[in-house]
């Protein structure tokens, strides 16, 4: 749901990291706040258990560009990964423009991922969201890992939707990765919200 | 079906203001936002000082949800107030409407009985403001058309690999 303030001129959107326990949200997040430079990020937030594991939510937010006159925003959030802390993952969800779903990519983490983005299709509907109209990416993390399953085989599991989504390799740990599954996600949440000029190329629709 | 965004135009801004500032002088509060239940800021009045709005919001519309959803584990609706009492400033989080929330900042020349008191008569004011500015066309004047390839195109920074 995004805020459009015209007195501003500013242009507020939500992405939510989404994905089993230990998949590299907060990874992504880490890696975004230490590369970005200071005019386009403010102050990342952590909600941690003793740990580091997230208890309820990472927050960064971070400027991208200006839309005629208006100034993109996009506030970044995680959710806590572990199966048991779905209500806090819910109210995370409050009001998101957009998702990235970080699947880990090991092959003994194969079930949790599609379990987790099951939990995600049932958050969704919960507050009459429906993820066929939902900006949203997917990003296989850990690939440097040796026990990893074919990108195929994650495709297979993962990107099964009527609607294939963009699919990004990652190794979030070294920010390989990161930017793109951001800069397309945040690109897909611009065109979702104000639309594309038809014969431009809607290559993240 | 996704929730309607909300657009906030320079009259609305005006108005809501206008209801904060009332509402500081009466209660005696420091700083007053008006923060979405999404975590973000829809607006903020008060004292001239540097604070981190963004994370503020956050954290308020993330710790509110998180009393509301206590609340529905005692068979409650949800709380509508919220009180943190610090040393020397305190954090007083209210009900707007289903999706906007009230945060007022105060310190030792008031009490939370007048934020109290106030912050619902804010309350009521600035919902029907944002019923308003909710029920008005979506994009109007430079975002109404669609975005042009170029218009879409955020970077972070970083290039994209193709």
């Amino acid at each position: 749901m995004a805020i459009i303030n015209y007195a501003q001129k500013v242009i507020n959107f939500k992405v939510v990291y989404y994905g089993p326990g230990v998949a590299g949200k907060t990874a992504n997040l880490q890696h975004i706040h230490k590369s970005l430079p200071d005019p386009s990020k403010g102050n990342m937030i952590s909600l941690a258990a003793g740990d580091d594991r997230t208890l309820f939510f990472d927050f960064l937010p971070v400027s991208a560009t200006t839309v005629r006159g208006f100034t993109a925003k996009f506030q970044l959030y995680t959710v806590p990964g572990q199966v048991y802390y779905n209500m806090t993952r819910k109210l995370v969800l409050r009001g998101v423009d957009g998702l990235v779903f970080v699947a880990d990519s090991q092959w003994d983490r194969l079930r949790d991922n599609v379990e987790s983005f099951r939990n995600l299709e049932e958050n969704l509907r919960e507050y009459n969201y429906n993820l066929d109209e939902m900006p949203y990416v997917i990003q296989y993390n850990k690939r440097d890992l040796a026990n990893i399953a074919p990108l195929e085989y994650m495709e297979f599991m993962l990107n099964r939707r009527a609607r294939q989504v963009p699919y990004f390799e990652a190794v979030a740990v070294n920010g390989d990765g990161v930017f793109d599954t951001l800069n397309t996600v945040s690109r897909m949440v611009l065109v979702g919200e104000f639309g594309q000029e038809k014969g431009e190329q809607r290559e993240t629709a | 079906m996704r929730l309607h965004d909300t657009v906030i135009h320079e009259g609305d801004a005006e108005k809501i203001n206008a209801v904060l500032t009332t509402f500081l002088g009466e209660s005696g509060a420091t700083e007053a936002l008006l923060i979405d239940r999404s975590g973000q800021l829809l607006a903020m009045t008060g004292a001239n000082r540097a604070l981190d709005t963004a994370s503020i919001s956050a954290l308020a519309a993330g710790a509110f949800s998180s009393t509301g959803a206590l609340a529905q584990l005692l068979g409650e609706t949800e709380f509508t107030v919220l009180f943190h009492q610090g040393n020397k400033e305190s954090i007083h989080v209210s009900t707007v409407d289903d999706q906007a929330i009230l945060l007022a900042i105060f310190g030792e020349r008031t009490t939370v009985g007048m934020v109290r008191l106030f912050a619902k008569e804010a309350a009521t004011a600035v919902g029907q403001l944002l019923a308003e500015a909710r029920s008005k066309p979506r994009n109007k004047g430079a975002l109404s058309t669609p975005l042009t390839a170029d218009e879409s195109r955020t970077s972070f920074g970083e290039p994209t690999k193709s």
